[in-house]
């Protein structure tokens, strides 16, 4: 398991250990479709490889080469494949494989099979506490990298443990403190507090819902101009049968331009309806967007004040979306 | 249905098609990533010719004979049934059998589909093999998995997996509805889907759920509400930029133009893009050599110009699509100048195949015969 660097590595084709494996040279057919020029260093160790594969050995050499593989293509599916099968047959401890992977993955977030295979081992091992260590990791370097984000999810949902998820909202709640437009983290604050059961002390939902959308709240007053918090306070609304309507008094001073320093009303703190900042970016759409839409469910003559928002969205605050409001409003008009 | 003059830049269709054209040739060692999904590959290339209507006069009639021949070497038969691999990079012979010399599902959805551009007759197609396929890929979740051994199982191989059901139309070795509850499964509060249950909205993966479930009929287990709220989160990820992001607050790529535009495509409001933004976005994301990046100033290749292509192509279906939502068969084809043109016109696509509706016609009509001559 020694680090290598593919341009010093010594060609298999030349290591007297080796000359017993017969090397297969890849079939490309008569007129190969992109063929790839491939390194001399490629060439020489998947050849190795097909003759490996072809004998049927397994041993440990055979973690070696693929090993060599895998570092010169991340992709390479088959090395992938043959290389865990080879770890299952030798019995190999799959914790040092582990302590492998947590160096090529970070090298390679993009790639799939890096996290399929890190699946299939832990999957085996059942440690999923050392995975969560790793994936804070592995997160700071990309924090919104995707195979990360989902591994992480699958880990949680796979072996659900009290203990796994203890740390999960101070884990959230820290990546939104640096960044409050990570929507991965917005994402997977959703799933931790309402896609994974419930966990001691959280056991009264009305209250988890009214904690949420204190939270959702608090960010919206930081940054209102952010898609991803109202995002994720329509979705605890949704989610809990919480009409839009019950937000509108902390809506509305967002869908108003800025107030000027004379006009501003001397201010009482409400800590339920934190106000936009004097710096904020008004009007916000989003809220005008929220507040049209609980004009639209209360129907009736509300209709018509959501429509005169939604005109004011596609003529003048969010014109590229101008298609999309116009169609609102037509599909509101029509319904009633 | 011509963009503005002025502000777009001009489409420089011929370098598109050299860009892909190069990639056919050859690919520098730097790229043997592509190898595990080569044929996706093709795809990519060979589909930006057929939109860009330059494959018959781009390529050469023997250069057309020998893909098709390489791409029939990769079909290969097991105990599993009958699909496509990848390429031969597995492989020392001609017809190996060794591992690893397995079919995978997306590539047997893009080699099908390559073999219709290229217009063959499926005469070949090993048919209840690959319906014998899907049915050993699926898992008891719905889902599918990428080969028959193993791999992952993903909304992306659901959607595959549908796609050659619709072409072959036949669906006997599938479970429909399992697989329509694992796409319920990945849907999020947002009102995108996840790669797998409990992901994060993706533009490319909501895709592949809205597009499998109307493949296979199955449109209306989309709730009214479920459908508006799609359709807010679909229209909300065109930035300022005109560009489409993937995710909430992410930059701009251009392969969301397509996967974000077909499936407001699909759910009937295609015409809700701003067409010209989108335009003047992928005009920027042109490389001065050819090709399209995934954003400005990246490096173009034939992954992002393919899907740039079909982007456009899909806001040319939905401009065109009268009020019933019906699409004059190809009669875009006719005003395609398919020389040194900088024009924007593309052919009309078929947003639920991904493919020219001249292609999925072919695919439809060609792959489901039987062999019985
Ligand atoms: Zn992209």
């Amino acid at each position: 398991m020694h680090q290598q660097d593919s341009s010093t590595l010594v060609l298999f084709s030349e290591r007297p250990e080796w000359a017993d494996v017969t090397p297969l040279e890849q079939y490309e057919g008569v007129n190969p479709l992109a063929p790839i020029y491939y390194s001399e260093e490629y060439k020489d160790a998947t050849s190795y490889f097909r003759g490996i594969v072809k004998a049927g050995e397994m041993s440990p050499r055979v973690l070696e080469l693929t090993e060599a593989i895998i570092r010169m293509n991340p992709a390479h599916y088959s090395a992938w494949q043959y290389r865990y099968k080879t770890l299952l047959e030798l019995n190999n401890p799959l914790d040092d494989e582990l302590a492998l992977m947590d160096e090529i993955a970070v090298k390679h977030l993009k790639t799939y099979q890096v996290w399929h295979h890190r699946r299939l081992l832990v999957a085996r091992t059942r440690e999923p506490a050392r995975e969560l260590a790793f994936l804070s990791r592995s997160l700071r370097a990309d924090t919104k990298n995707y195979h990360t984000w989902s591994y992480r999810q699958w880990l949680l949902a796979y072996f659900n443990e009290d203990t796994l998820w203890e740390r999960e909202l101070d884990f959230v709640g820290d990546l939104l403190e640096e960044d409050l437009r990570n929507n991965s983290a917005w994402h997977h604050r959703f799933f931790v507090v309402f896609q994974s059961g419930v966990r001691k002390g959280d056991e009264d939902r009305g209250a988890v819902a009214q904690r949420e959308i204190s939270f959702a709240k608090q960010y919206i007053a930081k940054a209102p101009n952010n898609a991803s918090v109202w995002n994720y306070l329509r979705g605890v609304l949704e989610h809990s049968k919480i009409p839009f309507s019950e937000l509108q008094i902390f809506v509305t001073p967002y869908t108003l331009p800025q107030r000027s320093e004379d006009d501003a009303p001397a201010e009482v703190i409400d800590l339920e309806n934190p106000l936009p900042s004097k710096l904020a970016q008004l009007p916000c759409v989003a809220a005008i967007e929220f507040l049209a839409d609980v004009h639209e469910a209360a129907g009736g003559d509300s209709i018509m004040k959501a429509t005169e928002l939604w005109k004011l969205l596609a003529d003048e605050h969010d014109t590229i979306r101008k298609k999309y409001w116009e169609y609102r409003i037509r599909e509101a008009l029509r319904t009633v | 249905m011509s963009p503005p003059p002025g502000d777009l830049p001009p489409f420089t269709r011929f370098g598109h098609g050299t860009h892909c054209k190069r990639c056919l040739v050859g690919l520098p060692g730097s790229q043997v990533d592509i190898d595990p999904s080569k044929l996706a590959l093709a795809f990519y290339c060979i589909g930006s010719l057929d939109l860009l209507n330059q494959l018959l006069d781009k390529t050469k009639q023997d250069d057309r004979e020998s893909w098709r021949e390489w791409i029939w070497e990769q079909q290969v038969c097991g105990p599993y049934g009958a699909g496509f691999k990848p390429g031969p990079y597995m492989s020392s012979i001609k017809e190996d059998s060794t591992e690893g010399n397995v079919p995978q599902l997306i590539v047997t959805y893009t080699a099908l589909l390559t073999l219709a551009i290229l217009r063959d007759d499926f005469t070949r197609l090993d048919r209840t093999g690959i319906a014998q396929l899907l049915g050993v890929c699926q898992r008891e979740d719905g889902s599918f998995s990428t080969e028959p051994y193993g791999g992952d199982t993903d909304l992306r191989t659901v959607y595959c997996a549908f796609a050659i059901a619709n072409m072959l139309d036949n669906w006997s070795t599938i479970n429909i509805d399992q697989s329509v509850e694992f796409m319920r499964s990945c849907r999020t509060y947002e009102g995108g889907y996840g790669q797998f249950p409990f992901c994060e909205a993706q533009g490319g993966t909501t895709y592949c759920a809205l597009s499998a479930l109307h493949l296979s009929g199955r449109g209306d287990r989309i709730s009214p509400t479920e459908r508006k709220q799609t359709i807010r989160w679909l229209v909300q990820k065109q930035d300022i930029s005109g560009g489409f992001v993937g995710r909430t607050n992410k930059a701009a790529d251009a392969c969301y133009c397509f996967w974000c535009g077909a499936s407001l495509n699909i759910l009937g409001v295609g015409t809700l893009v701003d067409e010209d933004a989108l335009r003047s976005f992928i005009g920027s994301c042109q490389h001065k050599f050819g090709g399209i990046a995934k954003a400005p100033k990246e490096h173009p290749d034939p992954y992002h110009t393919y899907l740039s292509l079909a982007a456009l192509s899909t806001q040319a279906t939905a401009a065109r699509a009268g009020p019933d939502g019906n699409i004059g068969h190809s009669a875009a084809n006719a005003h395609v100048d398919p020389s040194r043109s900088t024009s924007w016109e593309l052919p009309p696509l078929d947003p639920l195949l991904n493919a020219t509706v001249d292609t999925a016609a072919w695919a439809r009509e060609h792959i489901p015969k039987s062999t019985n001559a």
